[in-house]
């Protein structure tokens, strides 16, 4: 026991020699840094830091495996980084990483198929993994909320674009009926003229002539009206002048609470409520009756 | 269990004709210096046990990430927390002795911010000190991937690691530490997943991807399957800041020191100051502009009492 004792107590002696040193140059460190301006102290190296290169080597010499270590107990594979990639990048920096890892494991992979070794996990080999069943259950649900969420985004992409084109091509066809409108006026206008040139004669030919333009604008009103209730009086046109926003909520308030329709029915008696008695009290009329008197 | 055992004697018979060179091994490691020199040339087994504990008012976050590694490294027995006194190196010493380790991973926490990790060979060998950078444990749900408990892992390195001796140094301790040795009896025979080593701006970075490829066969991979192979992260990640390299475990002579190192501490005093500086300022501006105004009057204005009758 007093020896463990001695043994500790010369362990904490070194401890705390070095740990003398350490706050000493902690100290020299807070010193410089408060001579010098904020950042610099980041980019400058310390003058006097440590650096014995013979003593590390000799210590590795200690530590390590012998050289001739057959790879498949160390599994070590090197990658040489092609270029420097900037840390503050963080996407830069995760597919270095990556592409050494896929570089590595394609190495390693290959010597490992050249041993002849099984180094693959047969798909009925079921055994404890890193991380939960549950935990994997919990990050397919986030990967399905995701999905989810870019697919709705897309959708309201797509729903925003197919508005505007409609806009664009309702707006071609107002344009387009505006047009013919004045056209088939100019073209009755001519025809008056015409008739009125030549003093009313062989007016029945005219008419026959006129008579597939007529009966196509009475297509076209009729046309207009599609769609439109048969209580309507705007003919049609409600419905298209109003913001969307508030028919929406006026429709959504007519189902709630009802709008349109004939109401007295409800109030109106049917043979079942006058053969109904239970909600006919007869104490309550005579009872009003005698307080009166 | 009886035919595993039957496996290990099978192995182990024509070692017997050379037991003898075979030196002796004690609790503190290797009774006469680097034997492993000599036995080359028969076996070379590797015995690595790794220590993980933690110090005391560790946050849960850094807690986390130490489980996340002793559920990569089958090789690797955790113990309680130990005190972050200045003996700590003293105790943890005797605790890897007393476990039976040859190395050991200690995740020092300070002040409920800072994360510092010691990565020591026990008997005598070198121990780094990092600081922890840039934590994120296996538990966050970005990270997909999901591998074998206790699969040997491929370690891949930045060819940055060969060129100085600190990093060579670290490369090895690493190496030992977390690559799982082969035939230890927790690890399952196959390969499912990757470590990567790579050193950027000076830090060690660290990630670990589970490997996918196609494949019928347990020894072969499919044809063309290797172009087909990706990889999923399976996490943790951190980065490792070397501060110092001391010539014993948790303590000796300091062999490097990093130059471009400056503690948390520092930093955080450093934006105090600026803070506070902010305040000083105004002050001192303020009583500028006053020494100014009575310096330099206004002359008296001639228009004044222009409108005053």
């Amino acid at each position: 026991m007093v020896a463990l004792r001695g043994k500790e107590l010369k362990l904490n002696e070194e401890e705390l020699e070095d740990c003398d040193v350490g706050d000493v140059d902690d100290e020299e460190f807070e010193s410089e840094s408060e001579s010098e301006p904020e950042e610099v102290a980041v980019t400058e190296p310390t003058k006097n830091a440590v650096y014995n290169r013979e003593a590390l080597l000799e210590k590795l010499d200690d530590i390590a495996w012998p050289q001739n270590v057959e790879w498949i107990h160390k599994l070590t594979v090197d990658h040489a980084v092609e270029q420097e990639v900037d840390v503050n990048d963080d996407l830069a920096r995760e597919l270095a990483f990556y592409t050494q890892a896929l570089d590595g494991t394609r190495q390693a992979f290959e010597k490992l198929q050249s041993m002849g070794i099984p180094f693959l996990r047969p798909p009925d080999y079921y055994a404890e993994m890193v991380k939960s069943d549950g935990h994997m259950l919990k990050v397919k649900g986030k990967l399905l909320v995701e999905k989810k969420k870019i697919e709705e985004a897309e959708e309201r992409k797509k729903a925003r674009e197919a508005k505007k084109l409609a806009k664009e091509v309702q707006a071609q066809k107002t344009k387009e009926r505006a047009k013919r409108k004045k056209e088939d006026i100019e073209s009755v206008k001519k025809w008056r003229k015409q008739r009125q040139q030549s003093g009313f004669a062989r007016g029945k030919d005219e008419e026959l002539d006129l008579s597939p333009d007529e009966e196509k604008s009475y297509e076209k009103s009729k046309k207009r009206r599609t769609g439109v209730a048969p209580g309507d009086r705007s003919g049609g046109f409600r419905r298209k002048g109003g913001n969307e926003k508030g028919t929406k909520k006026r429709e959504f308030r007519e189902a709630k609470f009802g709008h349109g329709g004939r109401k007295g029915m409800k109030k109106q008696n049917t043979a079942e409520s006058t053969n109904h008695f239970k909600s006919f009290h007869k104490d309550k009329f005579s009872a009003s009756k005698r307080q009166k008197k | 269990m009886g035919k595993k055992r039957k496996h290990a004697e099978a192995s182990e018979a024509p070692k017997e004709e050379v037991a003898e060179e075979r030196p002796k091994r004690t609790l503190l490691g290797w009774k006469d210096g680097v034997p492993e020199k000599q036995n080359s040339s028969p076996v070379f087994r590797n015995r690595e046990k790794v220590l993980v504990t933690c110090s005391r008012r560790i946050t849960y976050r850094f807690r986390h990430l130490m489980l996340n590694v002793v559920s990569l490294l089958p090789h690797c027995k955790k113990d309680s927390k130990v005190e972050s006194k200045e003996s700590k190196g003293a105790t943890l010493n005797e605790l890897i002795e007393l476990r039976n380790c040859s190395s050991c991973l200690f995740f020092e926490c300070r002040k409920q911010k800072d994360l510092y990790l010691w990565m020591v060979k026990c008997p005598g060998g070198p121990s780094v000190k990092f600081l922890v950078n840039a934590v994120h444990t296996m538990e966050e749900l970005k990270l997909t991937g999901n591998h074998l408990k206790g699969s040997r892992p491929i370690l891949t390195f930045s060819l940055n690691f060969d060129k100085e001796p600190r990093w060579k140094l670290i490369k090895e301790i690493i190496v030992q530490i977390f690559g799982t040795p082969k035939g230890h009896r927790k690890v399952k025979p196959f390969h499912d997943h990757v470590f990567i080593f790579s050193i950027v701006d000076g830090h060690i970075w660290f990630r670990n991807y589970q490997i996918s490829v196609p494949h019928n066969e347990t020894d072969k991979v499919d044809r063309g399957g290797l172009d087909k192979m990706t990889l999923v992260e399976v996490g943790p990640r951190f980065c490792l800041n070397p501060i110092k390299i001391f010539g014993s475990s948790f303590g000796g002579p300091t062999f490097y020191e990093n130059p471009f190192y400056i503690s948390p501490n520092q930093i955080r005093a450093l934006e105090k100051k600026k803070k506070a500086g902010k305040y000083s300022k105004k002050v001192k501006a303020k009583t500028r502009r006053k020494m100014h105004e009575l310096a330099n009057p206004l002359e008296p204005d001639e228009f004044a009492d222009l409108w005053k009758d």
